[in-house]
C-alpha cells in the first residue's frame, strides 16, 4: 500500500517539477533541436543539458517497478499465474524499457526519438488481451449459467412432479430473511392460496388446535439443534374436513451454529391414519368384546405360543397376562389332562383343524374346574395362517349334571329292570314253579311208595335224581333273576348272540303263551362273538319282545308271532332283529321312539326303549326301528364283532 | 278208595312236572297216562271208564283252556284239574265256570292234588251214571206220542186232570186215558216218580218253560 502511495507521490512530484522547472525536468537547458530521419520520418529531438532533478523522476519509476514486481509476485502467489505473468510481466517490461530508452535519448547516448508511447501501447495491448479474454470467459460462464439454470428448472419440475405424485409438499423457510418457499402442492395441502405469502404463524394457524402446541414445540426443538423436525398432525382444511399431515424437515446452521434455513416436506397421510384408526378401532372393539365376553378367550401365533388372554381368562386363573403368555397357561391345566390337552392342541394345530376338548383348569380359588375349550385356526385376508383363536367355558356344572344323569340312568335302568321283572312275573313264576312242582310231586310220590311198603329202590333212586335236578334248575332261575336285578357295573364277556336269543326265546315262552303269541327264531349259524354283558343284551331283547306282545294285543290270535333273527352285517357287525305283527310304529312316534319318557302305552313309563338304546350304545352299537312292509314293526340293533 | 276202571291223564310240556305227577299218581295207585301236549291227548280214544285230566293251563300249541273247550264241544265227560305255574283270577274263573274240578297253582300240595283227583273221578263216575240214567229216561220218553208228552208235561207241574183238559181244550176223560198211558209207558206209578224220571232225562227246561208261561 505504502509502496503504491509513495510511487504516486514521487511521480506527482516529478510531474510537478516537470512543469515548474525551465525548460523541463529532463533538461536543464535545451541547447538545440536536432532533426534527423528515422525510418523515413523526420523526427526532431531536443538536445540539451540533462537536468539533475530528473533523478526524482527516475526514483519514482524505480519505485513503480518495485511496486509492479511486488504486485506481480503477489498475483503469482495467488495462483493467478497467467494473469500475473501477462499483466505484471508486461507492465514491468514496458516501464523498464521506456525508462531505459528515454534516459538514453535524454542523455544523448542513442539518437532515436522517444519511443515511450510505443511502450505504453505494449502495456495497453497486454492489458487489452487480458481484459478481452476475461470478457470472453465471462460470456462463456454466462452461457453455462443459463443452461444450468434450465437444467435446474427441469430438475425442479421433475422433483415437483415426483413430489406431487408422492403427495409430497416441499417447503423451505429462510430464517435469516424470514422468507418461505412453498410448492403448489404443499400450498394445496395446507389450503394456502397460490400467491399467498406463507409464514410460520400462518402455517401454525392451519394446524388443528389440539396439535398446534406439539407442532410448534417440534419446530422449536429442531431449531435448537435437537434433531430433525418431525411431526404428525391434523390440518383444518377450508371445508371443515380434517387432513392428517406427516411433516419432516432439516435445519441448516451457519458457522456460528445459528439456524439459517429449514427445508422440509409434508406428506398427506390421511388415508393411512384413517386405516390405522380403523385398525385401532377394530382392535379396541375386539379387545372390548373379548374382555367383556362371559367366556375365556385366548389367541396364539403361528409358533403355537399364546399371545393373548382376555380378562375372563385372567380373572378365572387369577394369574397375570405375562404368566399366561407363551406356554404359561399350561401350568394351570390338571396333571391328568395336560398330556391329552397338549396332544389335541398340537395335532390340531399342525393340521390347521379346529378342535374341541374338555379339561380341568386351576381356578383362582384353588378348585379345578371342567372347561370346554374350542380352538379355530385364524387366517389373514391373504389366506396366510396367523395362529389360533379359541374360547373356553366352564362346564363343571354340566359335567356334574352329566355324572348325575349317568347315575340317574343307572338307577332308572335298574328300576326298569325291576319293572321288567314285574312284567315278566308270569315267566319268572312259571320258570321257578315248574321245577318246584316236580320236586314236590316226586317227594310226595316217594313218601307214598315208602308208606305203601312196596318200595322199588330203582324207582326211588330215579325219583331222587329228578328231585335234585329240579332243585338245581330252580337255583339257576333264582340266580338268573338276581343277575338281572343286580345294579351297577356290567360284566363284559365274549357272547354268542345266538345263545342269548335262544335263552330269551325260552325265558319269554310262558309270557308268549299268555299273550297267545308264537315266538320263533332264525339264527345264523357260527355267529362271531361280540363283547357284551349277556344280561343286558337279554334285557334289550326281552324289552323288545314284550313291546311286541303289547303291539299285538289287537292282532288276531293266529297272526300273533314274533321272529327273532341274527345275522352277520359285513365282517364287523352282528345284527339282531325282532319283528312283530302288531300295529306298527305310528308316524308321529317314530322320531321320538327312543327318547326317555316317550310312550304310546297308556300305563307305560316310556323308559323301555330309552334304556334299550342306552344299553346298545354303551355296547358301541346302534338301534333303529321301522315298519315292516307286511304289517308290524321291526326293531334291529347291531353290535360290533369282538376282536 | 279208588274208583274202579278209572284212569288219570297228566298233560304238561315240562318233563319235571310230568314225571313228578305220574309218580305221585302211581304212588296213590292211580292208573296214569302222561302226555306232553293236549293235542297228543286228543288223539287218544276216550277212556270208557271214569277219568280225569290234570292239565297245565299254559302250554305251547293247544293250551289247557283250549283243551277244555274242545272236550266240552265233543261232549266228553273227562273231569279237568288245572295246574299252573302262574295263573290269574280271570283265567281261573273261566276254567271253573266251564266246569273244571279245581285250579291248582304249582307247586301244589300233594294231598290237595290227590283229593282233587279223587273228587274228579267220583264226579266222573257220577256223571257216567247220570248219563246212563238220562239215556234210559230219554228212551222211555221217546216212546210217548206228542199228545201224551204234552199231557205228561202238564202232569208234572201238579195240575189236576180237569185243569189239564181245560188247558188243552179236551175232555177230562180223554186226559185221564192219556195220563194212564204215560204212566204205563214210563213205568212209573206216581207223579213223584214221573217228575224224577223227567228230571233225569234233562227235559226240565220244557217244564220250566210251561211254568213260566203260567206265571
Amino acid at each position: 500500500m505504502w509502496l503504491a502511495w509513495s510511487v504516486c507521490a514521487l511521480r506527482s512530484l516529478a510531474l510537478f517539477l516537470n512543469f515548474l522547472l525551465q525548460p523541463n525536468l529532463n533538461y536543464r537547458q535545451i541547447t538545440s533541436l536536432r532533426q534527423f530521419s528515422w525510418w523515413g520520418e523526420k523526427v526532431s529531438v531536443a538536445v540539451g543539458v540533462p537536468n539533475p532533478w530528473t533523478l526524482i523522476g527516475y526514483l519514482s519509476l524505480l519505485l513503480l517497478l518495485v511496486f509492479l514486481i511486488d504486485a506481480t509476485v503477489a498475483a503469482w502467489r495467488r495462483s493467478d499465474r497467467r494473469q500475473a505473468l501477462i499483466v505484471g510481466g508486461g507492465a514491468i517490461f514496458f516501464v523498464a524499457m521506456g525508462w531505459a530508452q528515454s534516459s538514453l535519448v535524454i542523455w544523448g547516448v542513442i539518437r532515436t526519438p522517444f519511443l515511450i508511447s510505443f511502450c505504453y501501447l505494449g502495456i495497453v495491448v497486454a492489458m487489452a488481451y487480458e481484459l478481452s479474454s476475461e470478457v470472453l470467459r465471462a460470456a462463456q460462464i454466462a452461457g453455462q449459467l443459463r443452461s444450468s439454470e434450465a437444467d435446474l428448472r427441469a430438475t425442479e419440475q421433475r422433483m415437483d412432479l415426483a413430489a406431487r405424485a408422492a403427495g409430497l409438499g416441499m417447503w423451505m423457510w429462510d430464517l435469516v430473511r424470514n422468507e418461505t418457499w412453498v410448492t403448489d402442492h404443499c400450498r394445496a395441502l395446507f389450503g394456502f392460496a397460490p400467491s399467498e405469502v406463507v409464514n410460520i404463524e400462518k402455517f401454525l394457524a392451519k394446524v388443528h388446535p389440539d396439535d398446534r402446541k406439539m407442532v410448534s414445540h417440534e419446530v422449536e426443538k429442531s431449531l435448537d439443534g435437537l434433531g430433525d423436525y418431525g411431526a404428525e398432525f391434523r390440518v383444518l382444511s377450508g371445508n371443515g374436513t380434517i387432513r392428517w399431515i406427516d411433516g419432516r424437515g432439516r435445519v441448516e446452521f451457519n458457522g456460528d451454529g445459528k439456524p439459517v434455513r429449514i427445508h422440509g416436506v409434508s406428506l398427506d397421510i390421511t388415508n393411512r391414519k384413517l386405516g390405522e384408526e380403523a385398525l385401532r378401532e377394530s382392535e379396541i372393539r375386539f379387545r372390548t368384546m373379548a374382555n367383556t365376553a362371559p367366556v375365556m378367550i385366548w389367541m396364539s401365533g403361528t409358533d403355537k405360543l399364546c399371545t393373548f388372554f382376555n380378562t375372563g381368562w385372567l380373572d378365572f386363573t387369577g394369574r397375570t397376562f405375562a404368566q399366561e403368555l407363551g406356554n404359561g397357561w399350561a401350568e394351570g391345566v390338571h396333571r391328568d389332562d395336560l398330556d391329552r390337552c397338549r396332544e389335541v392342541y398340537v395335532n390340531s394345530f399342525d393340521a390347521r383343524q379346529p378342535f374341541t376338548m374338555e379339561y380341568r383348569l386351576h381356578r383362582s380359588d384353588g378348585e379345578y374346574r371342567w372347561l370346554l375349550g374350542t380352538g379355530t385356526p385364524r387366517f389373514g385376508s391373504d389366506g396366510a395362517f396367523l395362529g389360533y383363536v379359541g374360547s373356553c367355558i366352564d362346564i363343571s356344572e354340566r359335567k356334574l349334571a352329566e355324572l348325575d344323569a349317568q347315575r340317574h340312568r343307572t338307577e332308572l335302568a335298574h328300576l326298569s329292570r325291576v319293572a321288567l321283572m314285574g312284567e315278566m312275573s308270569a315267566s319268572i313264576a312259571h320258570e321257578l314253579n315248574q321245577p318246584l312242582a316236580g320236586i314236590v310231586s316226586n317227594a310226595g310220590a316217594g313218601q307214598r311208595f315208602i308208606d305203601r311198603g312196596d318200595v322199588d329202590l330203582r324207582e326211588l333212586r330215579a325219583l331222587l335224581v329228578d328231585i335234585s335236578a329240579d332243585g338245581r334248575r330252580a337255583g339257576e332261575v333264582v340266580r338268573g333273576i338276581r343277575r338281572m336285578l343286580k345294579k351297577g357295573e356290567t360284566l363284559r364277556q365274549l357272547v354268542d348272540l345266538n345263545d342269548v336269543v335262544t335263552n330269551v326265546a325260552h325265558m319269554i315262552g310262558p309270557d308268549a303263551l299268555l299273550h297267545s303269541c308264537k315266538v320263533s327264531t332264525s339264527l345264523k349259524p357260527n355267529l362271531l362273538p361280540v363283547e357284551a354283558d349277556p344280561i343286558q343284551i337279554q334285557q334289550v331283547l326281552i324289552n323288545l319282545v314284550v313291546n311286541g306282545f303289547d303291539a299285538m294285543r289287537d292282532t288276531p290270535v293266529q297272526n300273533r308271532k314274533i321272529l327273532m333273527e341274527t345275522e352277520h352285517r359285513g365282517n364287523e357287525l352282528i345284527g339282531v332283529s325282532i319283528r312283530d305283527y302288531g300295529v306298527g310304529i305310528p308316524d308321529e312316534a317314530r322320531e321320538r321312539l327312543f327318547e326317555p319318557f316317550f310312550t304310546t302305552k297308556r300305563e307305560g313309563l316310556g323308559m323301555g326303549l330309552a334304556i334299550v338304546r342306552s344299553i346298545v350304545e354303551a355296547h358301541h352299537g346302534t338301534i333303529a326301528a321301522e315298519n315292516a312292509a307286511d304289517g308290524g314293526a321291526r326293531f334291529h340293533f347291531t353290535l360290533p364283532v369282538a376282536h | 278208595m279208588i274208583v274202579p276202571d278209572s284212569l288219570v291223564f297228566a298233560i304238561d310240556d315240562d318233563a319235571s312236572v310230568r314225571k313228578g305227577l305220574t309218580r305221585l299218581l302211581r304212588s296213590a295207585r292211580y292208573q296214569t297216562e302222561a302226555f306232553n301236549s293236549a293235542s297228543d291227548f286228543l288223539l287218544r280214544p276216550p277212556h270208557p271208564g271214569p277219568s280225569c285230566v290234570i292239565v297245565d293251563v299254559r302250554m305251547p300249541g293247544v293250551t289247557g283252556i283250549e283243551l277244555q273247550e274242545a272236550l266240552i264241544q265233543r261232549r266228553r265227560e273227562e273231569q279237568l284239574i288245572f295246574i299252573t305255574g302262574h295263573g290269574n283270577i280271570s283265567m281261573c274263573a273261566k276254567a271253573m265256570k266251564a266246569g273244571a274240578v279245581d285250579f291248582l297253582p304249582k307247586p301244589f300240595r300233594n294231598e290237595d292234588l290227590l283229593q282233587c283227583v279223587g273228587r274228579a273221578l267220583n264226579r266222573s263216575a257220577e256223571q257216567r251214571r247220570r248219563n246212563a240214567e238220562k239215556t234210559s229216561a230219554r228212551l222211555l220218553l221217546d216212546a210217548l206220542t206228542p199228545r201224551e208228552f204234552e199231557v205228561m208235561q202238564l202232569v208234572i207241574t201238579g195240575m189236576l186232570n180237569k185243569q189239564i183238559a181245560a188247558e188243552l181244550g179236551t175232555a177230562e176223560k180223554t186226559v185221564k186215558v192219556h195220563r194212564g198211558r204215560v204212566m204205563q209207558k214210563l213205568r212209573v206209578t206216581s207223579v213223584a216218580e214221573l217228575v224224577r224220571l223227567v228230571e233225569r232225562a234233562c227235559v226240565a227246561r220244557a217244564t220250566r218253560a210251561v211254568r213260566e208261561t203260567k206265571v
